[in-house]
């Protein structure tokens, strides 16, 4: 029974959608106005393309937000038993989030965080 | 032919179709877009085999984080949102009969496995089970590595500042 709802709302989910979008293209009018193509409606007028480069440094940022995701799935299953373990489990994950923090206050040092 | 089987073939197939169209698109950018949109079906082939808490995984480091790490990355360079040139020959057919070799292993491998069927109740695999297991300091537990890995990461973190501040330096 539960893998028949699951493929019945997958069938309403594509349906909706695209009857949401096809419905909506049909049935609207289209008057085509070049104010209509802007980013923004107020506002400064935007230059140039979006494709720009980044500055090699938010590389950085990126790198260091991957490290502290991985730290986070292993938070998940802790905050799970937390509860049932009690003050073991709460020092077990203060030395793990300490030793990550070292990681942090040293990114902090070397400038790794600071804004281009 | 179940419900279940239905939904794991119209997943794979989104798997396949967009994992082929992030190697076949000549724009970079959708590549990685495709692969985001392939990954997530990957999720959801997890959560069809009951796995809920690696699905959740799968979503928050791969579709969350590698993702990122790559659009990043694309965004480095020159030409992100340029076409690519078109692929030499040679590259093509390398690719191709790599892909195959690939396949044949793997399909070789599949064939020549016994596969057992039993009625064992499989481990317990919910989060639950794995947050127990791996804050259990007794003689199976898996507290030690726990804690060890929190120095890998801090590792992998000051790793990652010192080559890349080398590199913005020069």
């Amino acid at each position: 029974m539960g893998s028949v709802s699951i493929l019945l709302l997958m069938f309403c989910g594509f349906a909706f959608a695209a009857l949401a979008i096809g419905l909506g293209n049909k049935l609207s009018l289209k008057r085509y106005n070049p104010e209509k193509g802007e980013a923004y409606e107020c506002g400064m007028e935007t230059q140039g393309t979006t494709w720009v480069q980044f500055h090699v440094g938010y590389y950085l940022f990126a790198l260091v937000f991957l490290l502290f995701d991985v730290e986070i799935a292993f938070l998940y299953p802790w905050a799970v038993v937390f509860k049932e373990i009690g003050m073991v489990a709460f020092i077990e994950i203060v030395f793990f989030v300490l030793v990550l923090f070292l990681g942090l206050l040293y990114a902090h040092k070397k400038k790794a965080l600071s804004w281009m | 032919m179940s419900a279940s089987t239905i939904i794991f073939y119209i997943v794979s197939a989104l798997v396949l179709v967009f994992g082929a169209m992030s190697v076949f698109t000549r724009k970079i950018f959708r590549a990685a877009i495709y692969l985001l949109f392939s990954l997530i079906g990957i999720a959801g082939i997890y959560i069809l085999m009951n796995m809920d808490f690696i699905a959740a995984l799968q979503v928050l480091i791969y579709v969350g984080g590698i993702i990122v790490l790559i659009i990043f990355s694309i965004f480095l360079t020159h030409q992100a949102g340029d076409k690519l040139p078109k692929p030499l020959f040679k590259r093509i057919v390398a690719g191709a009969s790599m892909a195959a070799f690939g396949l044949i292993v793997v399909l070789g491998v599949f064939y020549k496995t016994a596969f057992k069927v039993t009625t064992e109740a499989g481990i317990d695999h919910s989060a639950r089970s794995i947050g127990r297991q791996m804050l259990d300091y007794h003689h199976h537990g898996y507290v030690y590595p726990f804690e060890i890995v929190s120095f890998l990461l801090l590792a992998a973190l000051v790793g990652c500042i010192v080559i890349a501040v080398k590199i913005q330096k020069k």
